[in-house]
């Protein structure tokens, strides 16, 4: 085999070998990349995100929930925590989660059945919009309350 | 439109992906190219390939959206780089190939994974519905047309699923399945067991990305909307 | 000096060039038996075949001025039919006359198709109108011609995809450096693989030269010369089907006097001028407004309809230096050289000319030029080998 037939033998291999694959952006940081998405990109990464957000305030929520077995007292000591500032905010924050998932995912069913003709970017607008005045009034009514 | 000797010297700057097999890294590279010998990306990348470097590897063939070759991404957005417009006021362009397909060199991607997820062998033509088109042949046979999909792959780059599982066959290939379903071709039940599975119509999260990126009209969220609707209803063979 | 004659099975064939003809010829080649390598240096049809505007020729535009054309065209129309099934809009077209030159013009039109075979329908102007609302309403005669619609990138790719199953090794992306000669004999090209960025060389009993408006630059890599003027055209791209049937002017030929549906958009072609270099066309914007201009007056529609592209394919004409200066007069039918007679230059063969709906005749002709000097009467195949569809050419 001459020299020349070597190269050439050489190049389809490395031809043949499968190459790199783009992505948006390397793994879960493909989520936050504004420039490449449009609408349609935001509600999925935002479903993603307050999904593993509302998975995680499960087992939270679980964990708290673990401490009635403790007794009067530990349970007390939580809601002596769970009315500072602070974690009311957090609770803004979980309520936002919650209606940004919820919506969004009636927004996916609605569509997905067929019940809501073609309009899936209105759609998404408008119950971010209703999710943004559950937020707005939860805000209102736990700063009333505190 | 172009004149191959632009008057102005006004230039914009090209910022293309540049990679070969054996490099261990893709690089950035950057061209200066006359404005009026890049009203469309492609005629920029093309600019560049003849005046600049030669070694630029670029894929095209129809040069109006028809063929689908020519699939890249432009500042970061799927497009045709054939009808990318840049107008006057644009400086500067960031050309990528198509995410989620593995890439030869530089902006060319293999074709070969995208073209084995569809079923079958797309076909080309199909009668046109009555309704779209204007009066039919003299002899009543409704007329024929080519399917709108170029089988450009766009769908797929900017799909957010496709982007992090490789198993999802895409809307491209749902889209065709679907609307061999809608006309009634095709083995019905092998299609529905097909979308069905594993990667199929289910994997789908309704980002409604690959409609967005779509350069034919194809809407294929919608389609794979509406296979996940035949999914869910009662099949008549078992 | 001539090839000493081999057995087909050991011979090997490089195509350069992997536009239609070469997809074609390295299809037919395949058939045969033969080893083929085609190289071509960016994606297959990049050149000038992925660039028409897909029509499927009736020939009925050659038949008053250049009748061996028009022959060629209305029988590979027949034979493409059927060897690529589904890859053709078979819709028709019409040709349509719109003033007094155009009626001068009709019965030569009529007598020519009538002499090379054409099958034509001549219609009222009220038919025509029924079968194709957007005409003109002013027109003054119609004939129907069997033109078709083709996807001018994916019908030659069956081609390619046939022959890869065959054996053919294909290669886009690999551009032909130079030949490798050795005593008036070539024996093979030197590579340069832009997807590796590595060179090579690949060696072969017989190089054909198929690279359509780039003929030239590849025969002077062999010290020969063959008589190619790259004569490009414009075309417009237009939103919206607005029509169905391939619509012509009854007219010897000129610019923008056709418009040819391409799914959702509407194509409208071509002018013609001479250029020395295929890679830098460029596009005119006066031969763009006579698109515009020349279009509208077959269907008035286009005037309005939004813009989608512009672009421009340069075609291979054969024709010398001296020869007519637009490039409409030189011949549209195509050529096989084998320089071994021509130049003295053995192991060469250019392949030329041509029309995108003629690419299996000409490899055919090409072929057996091939296989001749291989030393084979080894018949032809392809007028009868239903062709793999287009997706297999890029299928692992």
């Amino acid at each position: 085999m001459t020299g020349a037939d070597r190269e050439y033998r050489r190049i389809r291999a490395e031809r043949d070998r499968p190459g790199p694959v783009l992505r948006k952006a390397p793994g879960p940081t493909a989520w936050f990349d504004v420039r490449r998405g449009r609408t349609g990109h935001w509600a999925f990464s935002l479903n993603r995100i307050t999904g593993i957000g509302l998975v995680f305030y499960l087992y939270l929520h679980l964990a708290v929930l673990s401490l009635l077995l403790a007794g009067p007292e530990s349970w007390d000591g939580f809601l002596h925590l769970a009315t500072t500032p602070i974690f009311l905010g957090l609770d803004v924050v979980l309520i936002a989660g919650l209606a940004i998932h919820g919506l969004n995912g009636l927004r996916v069913a609605l569509i997905g059945t067929g019940l809501v003709p073609d309009r899936q970017k209105a759609l998404f607008y408008t119950l971010m919009v209703l999710g943004a005045i559950v937020v707005v009034y939860s805000i209102l009514h736990i700063a009333e309350s505190a | 439109m172009s004149d191959p000797t632009p008057a102005d010297g006004r230039t914009r700057r090209f910022r293309l992906f540049r990679y070969r097999r054996g490099d261990g890294a893709p690089r950035s590279e950057t061209f200066d190219v006359p404005v009026g010998a890049s009203r469309t990306v492609l005629e920029g990348l093309r600019w560049i390939k003849v005046h600049a470097d030669p070694e630029l590897a670029i894929r095209h063939s129809c040069f109006h959206a028809s063929c689908g070759t020519c699939g890249v991404r432009v500042n970061g957005r799927e497009a045709l780089a054939c009808v990318a417009a840049l107008d006057a006021t644009t400086t500067s362009v960031t050309v990528e190939p198509m995410a989620n397909h593995p890439v030869l060199a530089d902006l060319v991607v293999d074709m070969g994974p995208f073209v084995d997820r569809f079923t079958e062998p797309h076909p080309l033509v199909r009668p046109v519905e009555p309704a779209a088109g204007p009066a039919m042949s003299p002899e009543g046979e409704p007329h024929e047309r080519f399917e709108d999909c170029i089988e450009c792959g766009l769908c797929l780059s900017a799909c957010p699923v496709a982007a992090t599982d490789d198993t999802y066959v895409g809307p491209a290939a749902l889209a065709y399945a679907q609307s061999l379903l809608d006309r009634g071709e095709g083995d019905r039940d092998a299609i529905l067991d097909w979308a069905d599975g594993p990667g199929g119509a289910w994997r789908c999260h309704a980002a409604f990305e690959c409609t967005e990126a779509c350069p034919s009209d194809v809407r294929p969220a919608q389609r794979i909307m509406a296979l996940r609707r035949e999914l869910v209803r009662p099949r008549r063979r078992r | 000096m001539s090839v000493r004659p081999s057995r087909l099975r050991s011979a090997h064939v490089l195509i350069v060039g992997g536009g239609g003809t070469g997809g074609a010829l390295a299809h037919d080649l395949a058939l045969r038996g033969v080893r083929v390598t085609l190289v071509e240096r960016g994606e297959f049809t990049s050149g000038t075949t992925g660039r028409h505007h897909g029509l499927l020729h009736s020939g009925a535009r050659y038949a008053v001025n250049d009748r061996e054309s028009a022959v060629e065209c209305i029988d590979e129309n027949l034979i493409l039919r059927r060897i690529a099934p589904g890859s053709f809009e078979e819709n028709d077209g019409l040709f349509v006359a719109l003033t007094d030159e155009d009626m001068a013009y009709y019965p030569s039109f009529l007598e020519g198709c009538e002499a090379t075979g054409i099958p034509i329908e001549v219609l009222t102007p009220a038919q025509a109108l029924s079968m194709e609302p957007g005409l003109n309403p002013g027109l003054r005669a119609a004939v129907r011609v069997p033109d078709a619609t083709m996807d001018a990138m994916r019908l030659p790719l069956r081609f390619f995809a046939t022959a890869k199953r065959n054996g053919a090794e294909l290669l886009n992306h690999v551009e032909v450096t130079g030949l490798l000669i050795d005593q008036g004999v070539v024996g093979g090209a030197a590579i340069h693989d832009h997807v590796t960025g590595r060179d090579a060389e690949i060696r072969a009993d017989i190089v054909v030269n198929a690279t359509g408006p780039w003929s030239e630059s590849v025969a002077r890599m062999a010290g020969v010369d063959v008589p190619i003027r790259p004569s490009p055209g414009v075309m417009l791209a237009v939103r919206g089907r607005l029509c169905q049937m391939v619509v012509n002017r009854m007219h010897a030929s000129g610019d923008g006097d056709i418009v040819v549906p391409q799914r959702a958009l509407s194509v409208v072609g071509t002018s013609s001028w001479v250029v020395e270099d295929p890679d830098d066309l460029g596009v005119p914007e006066d031969h763009v407004r006579r698109m515009i201009e020349e279009g509208s007056r077959l269907l008035p529609a286009v005037a309005d309809a939004p813009f989608r592209a512009a672009w421009s394919a340069a075609r291979p004409l054969i024709g010398t230096r001296g020869d007519a200066d637009s490039g409409r007069e030189l011949s549209r039918t195509f050529k096989t050289i084998d320089h071994a007679d021509v130049d003295g230059v053995e192991g060469f063969v250019t392949i030329t000319g041509g029309k995108g709906t003629t690419l299996r005749g000409m490899a055919e002709v090409c072929a057996d030029v091939v296989c001749r000097k291989l030393g084979s009467d080894e018949p032809c195949r392809t007028r009868e080998t239903v062709l793999l569809p287009h997706t297999a050419a890029f299928a692992a």
